[in-house]
C-alpha cells in the first residue's frame, strides 16, 4: 500500500486533473467482490474518528489536545459509543515512557456536567521502545465526555488517533 | 491510472487489497444510546422513594424501555451519607399496563457506591439483557444527612 499525507485543498486538485472513469476502474487490482469477501473479516461496528493530532507532553498533566485545564474535556458527544481507542506513536529517540489517565463524565441536556471533576476511568504507563506504535482500548463506554491526558518526565511528541465505536443492529 | 480514496480525514491512499475502498456492513446499522432520564434526586430517609422523588410503588422510573438491552446508571452523589438502592423492573402488555402488580427484583436494597462529590456508574442489569418494559430505582439514605443525586440513565440498545 502507498499512501500520502496532503490536504483537502490539494486532494480536490488532483481529482479535477485526474478524474477516475470508469475504464480505470475495471483494471483495479482488487479482487472481484472484494468487498463481500471481506466482510466476514469485518469488524461490524461503526466507527467514528473523535479527534487526532500531535501533544507535546512533558512534566504537567495534558489533555491530548495539550491544555492542563482540568474541565476541558478531550472529547464530546460521545454517548453513543460503547468503547473508544486510542492509537499513538511517540517521537524520540529514547525509550517510551508515558504516564496517562483517562477521565470521564455525563452532562445535561444543555451540555452542563452533571457535577464537579471527573470520574476516573483508568490509568497506566505507556512503555515502548523509540518510534513505536501503541493502542489503549477504553472498553468504558456511554459516557458524554472524556478527558485523556498524559505526562512524561522527557519531553516527547505523541500523535494521536482517537477513535469510537457504536453498537449495531443487525437487520 | 491507480485510483486512490480518501482514507481518513487527510490520508489519500490507492486501492488495494490491503486498502480497499471503504464499505459499510450490509444489512446492520448503528444504535444510538438514548438518553432517557436526567434527574435531580434529594436523597432522604424516605422509604421507597425513587429518582423521581415518587415513593408510590408502583410508578415506573422509566416506562417503554423494551428496546434497550441494558441501561447505563451514571449520577454523581453530592454527599457521601451512606445510602441504599434498590433496582426494579417488570413487564407490560401491549396497552402499557404491567402483566401484574408488584415488580422483580433485580438489584436487592445494595450500598450506592461513591463519596461525596463523586461520578459512578451502575449498568442495569449487571451482567444478563434487560429488555424489560418497565423500571424502577429507589435510593434512600440509612445515616447522614439529606444530600442531591443527580443521575443520568442511559438506554443501550
Amino acid at each position: 500500500m502507498s499512501a500520502e499525507r496532503i490536504t483537502r485543498r490539494e486532494m480536490l486538485k488532483r481529482l479535477v486533473v485526474a478524474p477516475v472513469g470508469a475504464a480505470a476502474l475495471a483494471t483495479l487490482p482488487v479482487r472481484e467482490g472484494s468487498a463481500a469477501a471481506l466482510q466476514p473479516y469485518y469488524e461490524p461496528y461503526f466507527v467514528a474518528v473523535l479527534w487526532e493530532g500531535r501533544t507535546r507532553c512533558d512534566s504537567l498533566w495534558r489533555s491530548l489536545k495539550g491544555d492542563v485545564v482540568a474541565i476541558l474535556p478531550t472529547v464530546q458527544g460521545t454517548t453513543p459509543y460503547d468503547r473508544l481507542y486510542w492509537t499513538g506513536y511517540a517521537l524520540g529517540s529514547a525509550p517510551v515512557n508515558v504516564n496517562m489517565r483517562v477521565l470521564a463524565r455525563a452532562v445535561d441536556h444543555n451540555g452542563v456536567p452533571l457535577g464537579a471533576g471527573w470520574r476516573p476511568v483508568g490509568q497506566a504507563t505507556i512503555q515502548t521502545p523509540p518510534l513505536r506504535w501503541f493502542r489503549v482500548e477504553i472498553p468504558e463506554g456511554h459516557w458524554d465526555e472524556y478527558r485523556i491526558e498524559v505526562r512524561s518526565a522527557t519531553p516527547r511528541l505523541v500523535y494521536s488517533r482517537v477513535i469510537a465505536s457504536q453498537g449495531y443492529w443487525k437487520e | 491510472m491507480p485510483v486512490r480514496f480518501l482514507k481518513n480525514a487527510s490520508e489519500l491512499a490507492d486501492v488495494s487489497m490491503e486498502s480497499p475502498l471503504p464499505v459499510q456492513v450490509a444489512n446492520a446499522k448503528p444504535v444510538p444510546a438514548d438518553t432517557l432520564l436526567i434527574a435531580t434526586t434529594p436523597v432522604t430517609t424516605a422509604a421507597n422513594r425513587d429518582l423521581l422523588g415518587y415513593t408510590a410503588t408502583e410508578v415506573p422510573t422509566l416506562d417503554n424501555c423494551m428496546q434497550y438491552r441494558k441501561l447505563v446508571w451514571v449520577y454523581f452523589r453530592q454527599g457521601d451519607a451512606d445510602t441504599n438502592y434498590r433496582i426494579l423492573a417488570r413487564a407490560t402488555d401491549i396497552s402499557g399496563i404491567p402483566l401484574g402488580s408488584g415488580w422483580q427484583e433485580l438489584v436487592p436494597p445494595t450500598t450506592l457506591p461513591g463519596g461525596a462529590n463523586s461520578w459512578n456508574r451502575i449498568e442495569i442489569p449487571a451482567t444478563t439483557d434487560g429488555y424489560y418494559d418497565q423500571y424502577r430505582i429507589e435510593v434512600w439514605r440509612t445515616a447522614g444527612s439529606d444530600y442531591i443525586l443527580v443521575s443520568k440513565l442511559i438506554g443501550v440498545r
